[in-house]
């Protein structure tokens, strides 16, 4: 994608350093408007630090980040004021009402949309004169993230925006965010969920240990980096990755617990090479399952690890 | 100005919901007063029987009769009943608690006292009643004060019953009332640092970092708010003791205002420091304690710092609240005007300075 004609973030050499640990390290991207930007990354590779920068609530050690062409670190109000955050943690007031905290919120910025909007964006029609510690926690949840749209912004930033909610609440909050996008705005978006990132972001960039390792379109991360098909299943006695990427087609092999994935150019040979194996060594393959890459298998190839993890 | 009524609101939202709140800023302090006041209120108006055991001076002792007689409580009374007697009689009297006090004046007296010396009357009480030690004594010695100085100037003990004892000045609950209001400063100002924590803990202040909101607006509504809740009370807890016991402001209002702003931004200040120095609200809740406590016990909230032993005397000497409390009671009870307590200011800014000044160091928003 084009970015640089509608450029709305832009982030060059970003560095944060905590005591040792560099949080962020070098990091450069650019979003545009009306883009979903994804971030993805295993808990601490420093998604939240470098979005906490781009919001303007901490100060990068070094690098630069522009958001709607103003510098966060000297516009820090001006670009507060055009842009929405929703953090992972939804604590708000305990002891205000669900109407009263988005009136709260609606009077810290010039501008702001109407609070019944902002209740329906929420669903909690019914809950309006509920005080926010007796909400549920997905309530709780769709009240913080709801939030992050009470200045109409132009940019809106959720970290983990779904997490604690079920699932018919997830793709709810999906619709509203798509509706987002349609209005010409931009979200930038960290995400657990790999189904939510394939499904909502126009690019993903996949962070671990501080640095952007991939940054590209779903399809295209997957595409680029997983040729194969992968076949997942369970074996009694692990034979050791030796043995199964010598199987013909075989490129690599991927333990999750009891399950064994292997990726494969070619689905037939590779499995009849694996049930050959199987009765080699008199053991039986179960719970085989055949599938395309996800981005899940690229997350797992490029960092070595599961997003949960 | 949006933000800032909107800060405002929603501290004053959160305040009126909070019950725990609510009871120490306004309740506990009312159940203090009424408590003491009801308990001590008998001191105003307690009568005593005195015996005084002439043992050879019949002028002194009819002085001190004279003098005892013409002390007039409220309603008429006389404080004192007299009674003249044998020293052995009255002293058995005053064992079976038929008397309250016993003076013995000492054979000679006369002479030594018109030859311009003096001698020593020696006086008998029970001194485990407290009231005794409150009301008692004190009053004594003004009459034998008042009997000196009549003495020293020459002139005719005929004028004493003129010389009454001021009856207001010495009831307890004149003397706990501003106690009372100190302590309440105390309390609402510290345990303001406590919703800090917890919104900090919780990561609202976090979230609110990612709006507009200045941050010296959220302080300035949140101070403003502790402000006008401490005046409230404050005003409440004058207003019942004028109501129940008839406790009088004596000296001026604008001074009290501002001892009592003073006070309330030093121990305001000092919940901040908490908030700066104390991450979580479960380890803050003792802490506001260990700070509270000690300060409510030593600092003359209740009884004077000078019946306290001397070897805490330095402890005292550094606690804010002893000079608000002195300020006050200096202002509600002698009308003294604020030159008179510069001391008192004095310490008070220091402490205010330097519970700012460290809070500033050390708080962290996150």
């Amino acid at each position: 994608m084009d970015v640089s004609s509608s450029k709305v973030i832009g982030v060059t050499n970003l560095v944060k350093t905590y005591g040792s640990v560099k949080a962020v390290n070098q990091i450069s991207f650019e979003v545009a408007q009306g883009e979903v930007f994804g971030m993805l990354g295993p808990n601490g590779a420093g998604k939240t630090t470098a979005v906490e920068i781009m919001e303007g609530l901490r100060t990068a050690d070094s690098g630069s980040a522009t958001v709607l062409g103003m510098d966060v670190s000297k516009d820090t109000r001006a670009v507060k004021e055009r842009i929405g955050v929703q953090s992972q943690s939804p604590a708000l007031f305990p002891g205000l009402k669900v109407r009263e905290i988005i009136n709260f919120f609606r009077s810290l910025y010039k501008k702001s949309v109407p609070t019944t909007r902002i209740i329906e964006l929420a669903a909690l029609q019914e809950s309006r004169d509920v005080l926010f510690r007796n909400l549920s926690g997905g309530q709780q949840q769709r009240l913080s993230v709801a939030l992050a749209f009470v200045n109409d912004p132009e940019i809106i930033f959720l970290d983990e925006p779904t997490t604690g909610l079920d699932p018919q609440a997830r793709r709810a909050m999906w619709e509203v965010i798509e509706t987002f996008q349609r209005a010409g705005k931009t979200v930038v978006l960290t995400t657990h969920y790999m189904e939510e990132a394939q499904r909502l972001c126009d690019r993903i960039a996949i962070m671990d240990y501080g640095q952007i390792i991939a940054l590209d379109s779903p399809q295209r991360l997957i595409e680029s980096n997983i040729k194969e098909s992968a076949i997942q299943f369970k074996m009694k006695d692990y034979p050791g990755d030796q043995a199964l990427t010598s199987l013909p087609d075989v490129s690599k092999v991927v333990r999750e617990g009891d399950d064994i994935i292997v990726y494969t150019s070619s689905i037939p040979s590779a499995i009849s090479g694996l049930l050959a194996m199987a009765s080699q060594r008199s053991t039986e393959l179960s719970e085989i399952s055949v599938r395309q890459a996800t981005l899940e298998d690229v997350f797992l190839k490029l960092t070595g690890k599961r997003i949960r993890d | 100005m949006k933000a800032f009524s909107a800060v405002f609101v929603a501290r004053y939202k959160q305040f009126i919901r909070d019950r725990a709140a609510l009871f120490f800023s306004f309740i506990f302090p009312i159940i203090f007063i009424l408590l003491f006041g009801w308990a001590f209120q008998n001191m105003g108006t307690q009568t005593f029987k005195v015996g005084l055991a002439d043992q050879g001076s019949p002028q002194i002792t009819a002085y001190i009769t004279i003098g005892l007689n013409s002390v007039i409580l409220e309603g008429d009374v006389k404080m004192f009943k007299t009674e003249i007697g044998d020293p052995e009689d009255l002293r058995a009297k005053l064992e079976k608690g038929d008397l309250d006090a016993v003076i013995e004046i000492p054979a000679g007296m006369d002479t030594l006292v018109a030859l311009g010396a003096s001698d020593n009357v020696q006086v008998y009480y029970d001194a485990s009643q407290t009231v005794n030690q409150q009301m008692l004594i004190p009053a004594l010695s003004q009459v034998i004060n008042a009997i000196d100085e009549r003495i020293g100037e020459y002139t005719p003990p005929i004028g004493m019953n003129q010389q009454s004892v001021q009856s207001h000045a010495l009831r307890y609950i004149d003397f706990l009332l501003p106690g009372i209001l100190g302590m309440t400063l105390m309390f609402i100002g510290v345990q303001g640092g406590l919703p800090i924590i917890q919104q900090r803990q919780a990561h609202i202040i976090k979230r609110l970092g990612s709006t507009p909101l200045r941050r010296s607006t959220l302080v300035l509504g949140d101070l403003l708010f502790r402000m006008i809740v401490i005046l409230a009370s404050a005003a409440l807890i004058i207003l019942v003791g004028r109501l129940v016991f008839d406790v009088q402001m004596i000296g001026n209002w604008l001074s009290l205002c501002g001892i009592i702003l003073l006070g309330s931004l030093v121990f305001v200040s000092l919940g901040y420091l908490i908030a700066a120095l104390v991450k979580t609200q479960e380890s803050a809740i003792p802490v506001v304690q260990i700070v509270n406590l000690p300060m409510m016990i030593l600092s003359g909230t209740f009884f004077s710092i000078a019946s306290m032993p001397a070897f805490i005397e330095p402890l005292i000497k550094i606690l804010p609240l002893t000079y608000v409390n002195d300020a006050l009671r200096q202002i509600m009870v002698s009308g003294a005007p604020l030159h008179s307590m510069t001391t008192d200011i004095a310490v008070l800014a220091a402490w205010a300075v330097a519970c700012l000044a460290l809070t500033i160091r050390f708080f962290k928003w996150d």
